[in-house]
């Protein structure tokens, strides 16, 4: 293999795992503030409760995913130079943007609401998950406006041998940010939806003596997965039409790339639809007492990760030979690097991600069966500890 | 323009490294110590050490596009090192997995920045048995709570930043006013800002 593919290969390695975190970070942030406002508002235990047991597995997930983003946000320097020097005055802008306002307060944010919990004045501590959450957002909406310029470069002139940014507005008004930004998070959201249904739906099935918790967990599920279904395959069908305007020899770029997009759409069709049917069977639990539904609960966890996957390697596969569409091709974006080098780079990164990634699921399932009501930690109960 | 510019990264530079500094020299002391101890102490402070690498080398990227990759991927496989002790090192602490682990992680994080030094420099390669050293200095002032030491060993462990940046030059290679100008009044505001917000997760978890 050559180095360009090397590094294609590794960037979307570490891209596809970085976005696993990522889907469950936002998803979980948003029902948190759910679960938390409740919860400052009413002072009811269980919804204190609540945010505690999610808040963890929360707490655990972004502890893993901060790692992968910060190789991801190496990889640009180390196999891509060639594009930040041909468009990094315009591409960097909102890199650069995400980085500073959105995750470096981000985590500041976070780690005021982890420990202050229990020690901060009850509002003040919900306002910080607020800005934690609205960061978290704040970060979807930068990289989609860096991914959207990659997509369809605009906001730019060129000037010699490099792009010069000249209409900021531009990049945050392109049609294939606007419509792919509700897409992602949607995405997020459905994934947080079917997370929270499958895990308490292993509770029901496990018999857990907790079930005034896992139903209000499990109604909360299925209500955000329906309502965030129907925007996510929204957003998907008017992308497809910006994509075939924009960039109408997508579906040529490779000769299997209309095998992701087909299972995303079906992924998509079928959430939505499944999400609508169980709805009214909330109703006086009928869907708990049939049972049979809670374990394709459980095995549903995981589908809605693989469709977002699908989903970028349609996007992404599709803009090839290009790294910024019609402007620099892929191999005239990659690093003097030798091959070998990166080679290196793509067996350690890769070996240790698939590692963090099972660590997360062993770690995730563990702070799962436990169930609510740990043992409070010495520091804050939303740090983790094993 | 310039000036402001390497002003703000040589912030960021000096926060990541006063700050993640005493994380990595807990770990290079971890066999030396009662660990759960050190580590706990370390805690609080953590993610919002690290962070200040992310904010600095996303300046990097935004305000100076065509040194950033010259930097990096002329180090490739020196920052492969420095990246995976990073994970180890994230991963282990954050999840109080093996302290041999942690251990390992901070040993790699700072020869990687040793040797990222000593290419900067031109020095040969024992130079970046320097970084390790001045961190584990500064870890052991910040464990031992030595705190009219800490200004000098923070200074010590940012030493290396104007030594680096005075091999650079950075005319030419820094982006168009147009986007520094907008990054100017996003990066301004923002690190302070975080510096306070840092500062009251110190002062709330010592309460």
């Amino acid at each position: 293999m050559s180095a360009v593919d090397l590094a294609r290969l590794q960037f979307a390695t570490t891209t596809s795992f970085h976005f696993l975190f990522v889907l469950l970070t936002l998803g979980l942030v948003t029902l948190l503030v759910v679960m938390q406002t409740r919860f400052t508002i009413t002072g009811a235990r269980v919804h204190e409760r609540m945010t505690l047991f999610w808040g963890r597995i929360y707490v655990i997930n972004y502890a893993l995913g901060i790692v992968t983003g910060i190789v991801m946000e190496f990889q640009f320097g180390l196999n891509w130079s060639g594009l930040a020097t041909y468009a990094g005055d315009v591409f960097g802008a909102p890199l650069a943007v995400e980085t500073l306002v959105a995750f470096f307060l981000e985590s500041t944010f976070l780690g005021l609401w982890i420990f202050g919990w229990g020690k901060l004045n009850r509002w003040l501590h919900l306002s910080l998950l607020y800005l934690t959450a609205l960061t978290a957002f704040a970060s979807a909406f930068w990289i989609m406006a860096a991914n959207g310029f990659l997509q369809n470069p605009v906001g730019h002139r060129v000037d010699g041998n490099v792009l010069r940014l000249t209409d900021f507005g531009a990049l945050l008004t392109n049609p294939a940010f606007v419509h792919a930004l509700p897409h992602v998070i949607s995405a997020a959201l459905t994934v947080g939806g079917v997370f929270l249904t499958g895990v308490s739906a292993y509770h029901f099935i496990k018999r857990t003596p907790e079930a005034d918790f896992f139903r209000r967990s499990l109604r909360m599920g299925v209500v955000t997965t329906a309502l965030a279904t129907p925007v996510l395959f929204t957003f998907g069908i008017t992308q497809l039409n910006v994509v075939s305007e924009l960039q109408p020899h997508k579906n040529e770029a490779a000769s299997w790339i209309g095998l992701p997009l087909g299972f995303m759409i079906l992924i998509g069709l079928g959430l939505t639809v499944v999400s609508w049917l169980t709805l009214p069977l909330l109703a006086r639990d009928a869907v708990i007492r049939m049972r049979f539904p809670l374990y394709l609960m459980v095995i549903g966890i995981p589908v809605p990760f693989a469709a977002a996957i699908f989903g970028w390697l349609y996007r992404e596969v599709g803009r090839q030979p290009w790294v910024v569409y019609g402007l620099l091709r892929t191999e005239d974006a990659v690093s003097h690097v030798d091959a070998g080098q990166i080679l290196l780079s793509l067996i350690v990164f890769t070996s240790l991600f698939v590692v963090l990634a099972g660590v997360d699921w062993v770690l995730i399932a563990r702070a799962v069966r436990r169930g609510p009501d740990v043992a409070p930690a010495p520091v804050s109960p939303l740090v983790v500890t094993l | 323009m310039e000036t402001l510019w390497l002003v703000v990264l040589g912030t960021l530079a000096t926060g990541y490294f006063t700050l993640a500094g005493f994380d990595y020299g807990t770990g290079l002391l971890l066999p030396f110590r009662r660990r759960d101890e050190a580590l706990s102490r370390m805690t609080p402070f953590f993610l919002g050490n690290e962070v200040w690498l992310v904010a600095a080398v996303g300046v990097l990227l935004a305000a100076f596009p065509r040194l950033e990759g010259e930097l990096l991927s002329g180090s490739h496989s020196v920052f492969t090192l420095l990246l995976a002790g990073l994970v180890l090192f994230m991963a282990a602490v954050q999840l109080r997995l093996w302290w041999w682990l942690v251990f390992t992680g901070a040993l790699m994080v700072s020869v990687g920045w040793g040797l990222f030094l000593a290419h900067l420099l031109d020095a040969p390669p024992f130079v970046a048995l320097v970084m390790p050293v001045l961190f584990a200095v500064h870890g052991w002032v910040f464990q031992n709570r030595r705190w009219a030491l800490f200004p000098v060993s923070a200074a010590l462990c940012a030493l290396p930043i104007p030594l680096a940046f005075g091999t650079i030059d950075v005319s030419g290679l820094m982006a168009h006013p147009a986007t520094l100008t907008l990054l100017a009044w996003v990066a301004i505001p923002v690190i302070p800002l975080v510096v306070v917000l840092q500062w009251s997760i110190v002062a709330i978890s010592s309460r």
